[in-house]
């Protein structure tokens, strides 16, 4: 019961917080992949990273990733420093519905997140609200 | 074990003086703030008043039927909302956009920054009057009182009739009106309201769905820009690979 009611609660999140502005994305998936970062473009509304990923036959593809503004980012932790070329990392992502290799990770779907090979994670709780607070 | 009650007792009340519920300043907005989720009736709520959407006149109903929206259900890849392209998102659309915005206030004016495209809205506090024939301005013309020590009241118009009242693709005229009420309750907290009054568009008054504002001291407010040339560069590398349509499955 627990289990459903937190399903329900990131479902009914991520709609009210999606704003990326395509449908294109599964945004009831959560996929996780492992590649190598190509590129990290820090622009505004959408930052991107772009990765090499091993698919099962051994073929490398070349994914492109949306996600947040600098602005949400920096709020949740990030700089533009945050990700380079060569790291490796694990995403938890929300896949292109066509199966192309494009998606979308983001404060729009939580529990999208970085994970990097030392264990590190990224996510997007904005640091900047106190918790504390009523 | 009384007294520990007693001390109980005394801790909770402690709590409920917290700083957030001293008296709320007096004829002040200043200071950045975060608009909080609602409870949204539809997906054509998306960065939108919310609310119940009026019936649309025939020209509101010919617009609606041309615009592509990325949300909603008439929603589709490859849409044409403005703001795809950089186009400016327009007021009251924007101050549904997830990202705090801040008030400050000067002699003349009470100024809204937002984070998207750096946008300052100017509403006059001088007590002019609206203009009779507005030019149709991406933020309109706004001027605003304050109606008792806690409730700033802002009447506008002269909005361009190209920015949509939020991602679900709905349409407003030139000569939409709109009332917003920032009545602040407490240090952190403004209760919002909104109502649109555009008879050319729709067919009674749109009364938005209530909303909260909460006090945001550690966040500020970046400049963010929407620049063409990058969202192009999106568009070509992600948007339009995602739209296509292939008749596959997601990846796994």
């Amino acid at each position: 019961m627990k289990k459903f009611a937190l399903l329900a609660l990131l479902l009914s999140t991520a709609v009210l917080f999606a704003h990326h502005g395509n449908t294109a994305y599964d945004e009831t998936a959560r996929v996780r992949i492992k590649g190598t970062v190509t590129e990290f473009i820090w622009t505004n509304p959408h930052s991107q990273i772009y990765l090499d990923v091993k698919d099962s036959s051994g073929k490398v593809v070349n994914w492109g990733v949306e996600t947040n503004s600098p602005g949400i980012l920096t709020r949740a932790g990030w700089t533009r420093r945050s990700i380079k070329a060569g790291d490796e990392v694990t995403l938890i992502l929300c896949p292109a519905k066509n199966g192309q290799p494009v998606a979308y990770i983001g404060s729009g779907d939580p529990g999208t997140k970085v994970i990097f090979a030392d264990g590190r994670e990224l996510d997007f709780t904005d640091k900047t609200i106190d918790k504390t607070a009523p | 074990m009384r007294i520990l009650i007693l001390f109980l007792l005394l801790s909770s009340f402690a709590d409920a003086q917290a700083p957030s519920k001293e008296n709320a300043p007096r004829r002040d907005l200043s200071g950045v703030w975060g608009i909080q989720a609602a409870r949204e009736t539809s997906a054509d709520d998306k960065q939108s008043p919310g609310g119940e959407i009026p019936p649309l006149t025939t020209w509101a109903k010919a617009r609606y039927d041309l615009q592509k929206p990325g949300y909603g259900k008439r929603a589709a890849p490859g849409g044409n909302d403005p703001i795809l392209q950089c186009d400016p998102m327009g007021f009251p659309r924007i101050l549904y956009f997830p990202t705090p915005f801040e008030f400050a206030q000067i002699s003349n004016r009470v100024l809204q920054m937002f984070e998207r495209d750096h946008v300052v809205r100017e509403i006059w506090t001088d007590g002019r009057a609206l203009p009779a024939d507005p030019d149709p301005l991406w933020y309109g013309y706004s001027t605003g009182q304050w109606v008792d020590d806690t409730t700033f009241v802002v009447d506008s118009t002269g909005y361009d009739d190209r920015t949509w009242l939020g991602a679900a693709g709905f349409p407003h005229s030139e000569t939409m009106r709109l009332e917003e009420r920032y009545q602040r309750m407490d240090r952190d907290t403004i209760n919002f309201t909104l109502r649109i009054d555009d008879p050319q568009a729709y067919a009674k008054p749109w009364i938005a769905l209530p909303r909260v504002l909460k006090l945001r001291p550690r966040a500020e407010i970046r400049q963010g820009y929407c620049v063409a040339s990058e969202e192009q560069s999106f568009t070509k590398r992600i948007r339009e690979p995602g739209a296509l349509d292939t008749g596959a499955a997601p990846r796994k």
